[in-house]
């Protein structure tokens, strides 16, 4: 019984802090322009298939390059994403809402290539960090490394926020944008270095933990709508809520899958999300204040 | 004030004249037109020369055209961004399939049960856009796109899982007369019907009023409009519609399996609306033929790359046509023939005029209560104090003034009567009754309107539709007088564009507006800013009007002292959300703590 | 020093500003006056670059900045504080201070310079260094944001109601520090709708209404400009 808590909680925590990696890259994205990244789950799901290509059963130092290569190459395509998104929304275009039909389109578009490239099969990657126990069960070694992904992305993400100039230009973006453009803050450039910090992010973290997710082309929107649903919980643009959030859904979604069985997990997400939704719309955390208009 | 008496003769010169301009604002009945043509012959041509390929084909595509014009409805109109469509389709065929094919249910039950499925569905969406909107809906729809077909497998023994369920109709496939069968008439006719109903909405007053609570939901509330109502009836019509459709897919594929409500299939919905441009009629049908006939017929061989040429096209559209394929043609078509704007773009002058001619209220007793009593108002942001135990009497029939400096409490002490915002301390009553704790929408109804600093005008519609919104609101029939006024508008403004109206016309088209809906109090926020000389005079005259002829009370937020002076019955000052002085106008004027609010310090 | 020629703008294709010129010189407090409505803020915001202006020029120092956006214009040397005390609320007083660098990205090292300077003037910010900016009152915020701009070293300074929402006791220490920086060389646009309080602090005034020049004239002027106007309306009533 105790080794079955043990599990449940262990994964539901590993698998959580995807979620919660995924709404942290989600956050920093709507902090600097309000937009939220349909294709987030894809360009996770495009970091495992990196891991797939570059670094399956690699040894520790190729597996330390690819990583470092697959997280600039999605920070740059993620980043060239945000330019095409930003593109409709220059000045007062009435078209506000065009970022949602370019992100899903995006989202569809690397689904579709990734398809027609590797076929519709979940691929399985050999892993770096070797299994270990907790409470006498066997863990895989990448369970310990997302939830390490998940604790390093939230102090770096906080340090780089609170006392870069860069990060706390992006944070003053999001708090009072025209103040900002008034301080002469490069706004453009500080959004797209905010794509591209998602993309770093989303990318680096489904390359780390390719080994504990099915890496098939259809997986993205999974993970999409999980980190959405963390990010909720959590109060969207809050990072320390998304901490909380990421791990609550994943356990919860485990939980599920031990009670009722593991075809349910979506279902499970879905109720959640509406729940969520009707009830604590603002999440269960908040945002400490809203932004000026 | 010499000048006001030329302007006033100018003003009623000439009566409200045609301007030059030709064609129509939008040309949804022309798209209407075009729209019944095309689907007719796909829908029945192929019959006709007996090409059962393409009868076969366009059976499939006229129902989802059927689908994706309530998706357009629903998008657009209710402005509901749902990303699960197909799902709801899904549902709707799969009602049919169980209960008639698998279950041997009469057809008629079937279809009920169809549409009952599919409508549950839409609840399922409709709760969350009750308190969420934007991409909140869109994640919650797409969930919902994603779980459903997962659903379908996994309760097999109801849906029979990955084996689907086939159910052929032979009394819908024999053809009837002339090679056309009784399928073929019903999806020549559904997708028509959808065409019919969008149309049909949105030239009715529901439709209006849906538009308005998806475009400005604080604008729906002070016309006493529930945005939520709104939103939840968009997506049952939606849904029932939708439901329908998945019951004809049925007959129409003869067999169904979750395969064919994949998400795939919402995301080309979704796709079909936004390439064809969205809120255009005729939007879905061109969306459909370009985003599904061409890949999935013409070139064959593309199949495989239909979903990256969908997302591509969607993509390529939303950065470099936003308006879609329709709506870009629409947007040069109004561009060129549009009409309205200038100085005559809206005027005053014929309103007041027949205001003259309005028999007047009986002017309320001296001793009436109060329509409006607000006792000790505190409302604070943070550690700021908006409102500072604040009272404000107003009378039947009396023009209120409001006045104070920036940052004084005015506008917040406006949003708290008209029930945007809540008290934190302090009540009021309305017309008798206590409403501190009355929403918007109930105060509304009740007979509050209100115009916003910044004026709610839709561009998406007429001039004469962003008045006729007031007449939607309006409890009481029209005085005849007032009746040949409105049909007058209609004529003159029906087909002119309101972006090209001045600032100042915006406003003055707010107040006509909220007058229309006859309320009992109206709040004017800053109705003058922006009017020329002349406009202003026509606007004092229209103020005393409202208040002698039509019986209502004005309270009036104002920065034109001028104009306040001249026209209010009594005056309220604020202070730092503080009153500070309140009375007639000739007291006021000499009470020191009012001097300091005009230019320079002093006044007459 | 900045030179504004018949400015026309406003929101979409409705102009609030009909043909405003005004131009500001370094060393000098140029007040700009006006019933609320009139284009003030819309003046502001069009000098500073949040709204295109359809016609006419934005010039400062010989060099155009007509249409570039808000960000451009500050690091061309022009700043706007924009009204009702607008801070970063969630960053602390200090790093809302840096971030008035942003405006002069080549030469960042002079912070702590222009640091040391604004601290002398307002210990308050020195002391409260630390705390987050939604801490502090709204006249502790207006005074922040004039910091963040002051560190800028802007060459032109405008300054949208900058009594907006702050305690009266403070407002003599905010204009007596708006005028020792323009003499030491910045040229000062302020707007305000009550112009009795920092009239006393500028160098000429101007008038706004209905988004054109009303009237313009030394600062010592404008009390006797008004009152013939006032004068003249007065008449008007009369007659009435």
């Amino acid at each position: 019984m105790l080794s079955e808590i043990a599990i449940i909680v262990v994964r539901g925590v590993a698998i959580g802090s995807l979620f919660a990696i995924i709404a942290m890259s989600f956050n920093i994205v709507h902090n600097a322009t309000r937009i939220l990244n349909f294709a987030q789950g894809n360009i996770f799901i495009l970091g495992g298939f990196a891991a797939y290509f570059l670094a399956d059963n690699a040894g520790f130092p190729t597996w330390l390059l690819m990583l470092v290569v697959t997280g600039l190459v999605m920070a740059v395509l993620v980043a060239m994403q945000g330019w095409l998104t930003l593109l409709p929304l220059r000045g007062n275009s009435a078209e506000q809402d065009s970022w949602m039909i370019s992100t899903v389109s995006v989202s569809v578009i690397i689904a579709a290539i990734l398809m027609l490239v590797y076929g519709p099969f979940a691929y399985s990657v050999g892993g770096v960090v070797p299994a270990f126990r907790i409470f006498g069960v066997k863990t895989p070694g990448a369970f310990l490394l997302a939830i390490a992904a998940m604790l390093g992305c939230y102090f770096l993400l906080s340090w780089f926020l609170r006392h870069s100039f860069t990060g706390l230009a992006i944070s003053a973006l999001s708090q009072d944008f025209d103040a900002a453009r008034a301080a002469g803050l490069n706004v453009r450039g500080l959004q797209l270095l905010a794509f591209g910090i998602s993309g770093l992010i989303a990318g680096s973290a489904g390359f780390m933990v390719a080994p504990m997710i099915s890496v098939s082309p259809d997986a993205g929107l999974r993970y999409v709508l999980n980190g959405f649903i963390a990010a909720v919980i959590g109060g969207i643009g809050n990072n320390t809520g998304a901490l909380i959030g990421g791990p609550l859904v994943g356990v919860m979604a485990m939980l599920m899958a031990y009670k009722v069985g593991g075809a349910y997990q979506d279902l499970a997400s879905l109720i959640v999300l509406v729940v969520i939704l009707m009830f604590w719309p603002q999440g269960l955390f908040g945002r400490a204040t809203a932004r000026r208009v | 004030m010499a000048s006001q008496h030329d302007s006033l003769s100018e003003a009623t010169g000439p009566q409200v004249s045609l301007p030059l301009g030709r064609g129509r604002f939008r040309s949804d009945g022309l798209q209407l037109r075009i729209g019944i043509l095309l689907i007719l012959l796909t829908g029945i041509g192929p019959s006709l020369l007996g090409n059962s390929y393409w009868e076969h084909t366009f059976q499939l595509v006229n129902i989802l055209i059927a689908v994706a014009v309530l998706q357009n409805f629903l998008f657009v109109d209710a402005g509901q961004k749902s990303f699960g469509q197909g799902a709801i389709l899904g549902l709707g065929a799969y009602g049919l399939a169980i209960a008639s094919g698998i279950h041997g249910a009469p057809l008629t039950l079937g279809v009920l049960s169809a549409v009952g499925a599919a409508m549950l569905g839409g609840l399922l969406f409709a709760l969350p856009a009750l308190r969420v909107q934007g991409f909140h809906l869109g994640f919650a729809t797409l969930s919902a796109a994603i779980v459903f077909p997962q659903l379908l497998i996994q309760f097999d023994d109801v849906t029979r899982g990955i084996n689907g369920i086939s159910l052929s109709v032979p009394a819908l496939t024999k053809p009837l007369v002339w090679g056309l069968s009784g399928l073929t008439l019903l999806v020549t006719a559904v997708p028509i019907a959808a065409l019919l109903l969008h149309y049909g909405i949105r030239t009715a007053r529901l439709g209006r009023r849906m538009r308005v609570a998806a475009e400005s939901a604080e604008a729906a509330r002070a016309l006493g409009v529930r945005p939520g109502a709104m939103r939840a009836l968009a997506f049952m019509i939606v849904s029932a519609g939708t439901g329908l459709c998945g019951a004809l897919y049925v007959p129409a594929v003869g067999f169904i399996s979750p395969q064919a409500f994949i998400i795939e299939l919402s995301f080309t919905l979704f796709f079909v609306v936004v390439v064809g441009g969205r809120g255009q009629l005729l939007g879905p049908i061109v969306g459909i033929w370009v985003i599904y006939i061409v890949p999935n017929v013409l070139l064959v061989q593309l199949v495989e790359y239909r979903l990256l040429i969908y997302g591509f096209l969607t993509l390529a559209v939303v950065i470099a046509f936003p308006d879609g394929l329709v709506g870009t043609v629409e947007m040069w078509r109004r561009k060129r023939f549009q009409r309205g704007g200038g100085e005559q773009g809206f005027r005053l002058a014929p309103f007041s005029e027949t205001l003259e001619k309005v028999a007047p209220r009986p002017a309320p007793a001296a001793a009436a209560p109060p329509i409006l009593e607000v006792r000790g108002a505190v409302k604070r942001f943070g550690q700021v104090v908006a409102l500072d135990r604040v009272d404000l009497e107003v009378r039947p029939g009396e023009v209120h003034g409001l006045v104070g400096a920036n940052g004084s409490g005015k506008t917040s002490l406006l949003n708290v009567i008209s029930g945007f915002s809540r008290l934190d301390g302090g009540s009021y009553s309305f017309r008798g009754r206590d409403v501190t704790r009355l929403n918007a929408t109930g105060i509304a109804r009740m007979g509050l309107g209100r115009t916003f600093q910044t004026p709610r005008i839709f561009t998406d519609v007429s001039v004469w539709d962003n008045i006729q919104l007031g007449l939607d609101a309006r409890p009481t029939p029209l005085d005849p007088e007032m009746a040949r006024l409105a049909e007058r508008f209609r004529e003159v403004y029906g087909e002119d564009n309101p972006a090209l109206l001045a600032h100042g016309q915006r406003r003055l088209l707010e107040v006509i507006r909220v007058v229309f809906a006859d309320p009992a109090l109206v709040l004017f926020d800053e109705p003058a800013a922006g009017l020329a000389p002349a406009e202003r005079a026509e606007f004092s005259r229209l103020l005393r009007q409202i208040s002698t002829r039509l019986g209502m009370s004005v309270i009036l937020v104002e920065h034109d002292l001028d104009l306040v002076w001249d026209i209010a019955d009594r005056i309220t000052v604020l202070e730092t959300g503080r009153v500070v002085a309140s009375g007639p106008p000739q007291v006021l004027a000499q009470d020191p703590a009012v001097q300091h609010l005009f230019v320079g310090g002093a006044h007459a | 020093m900045l030179d504004v020629r018949d400015l026309v703008a406003g929101y979409g294709d409705i102009p609030v500003l009909r043909g405003i010129s005004l131009h500001a010189e370094p060393g000098e407090i140029l007040l700009i006056g006006g019933e609320n409505g009139a284009g003030k803020s819309t003046l502001m915001r069009a000098i500073a670059g949040f709204i295109k202006p359809s016609q006419g020029s934005v010039v400062l120092d010989g060099k155009p900045l007509t249409g570039l956006p808000p960000e451009k214009v500050a690091r061309s040397g022009l700043r706007l504080v924009l009204d009702g005390h607008r801070v970063f609320p969630e960053l602390t007083v200090y790093d809302n201070l840096r971030m008035g660098v942003a405006a002069r990205p080549d030469d960042r090292a002079d912070l702590a310079r222009s640091l040391e300077e604004i601290y002398e003037v307002f210990p308050i910010l020195k002391e409260r260094s630390r705390a987050r900016a939604y801490d502090l009152s709204g006249g502790q915020q207006q005074i922040l944001a004039l910091g963040q701009a002051f560190v800028a070293r802007p060459r032109v300074l405008l300054c949208d109601e900058p009594s907006l929402g702050v305690a009266q006791a403070l407002l003599p220490p905010i204009l007596a520090f708006l005028r020792r920086w323009a003499e030491s060389g910045t040229a000062i646009v302020i707007v305000d709708q009550h112009v009795k309080i920092s009239l006393p602090y500028a160098d000429r005034a101007m008038i706004v209404q209905r988004g054109q020049v009303l009237l313009e004239c030394p600062a010592g002027e404008l009390d006797r400009r008004l009152s013939t106007l006032h004068a003249a309306r007065q008449n008007a009533h009369a007659e009435r």
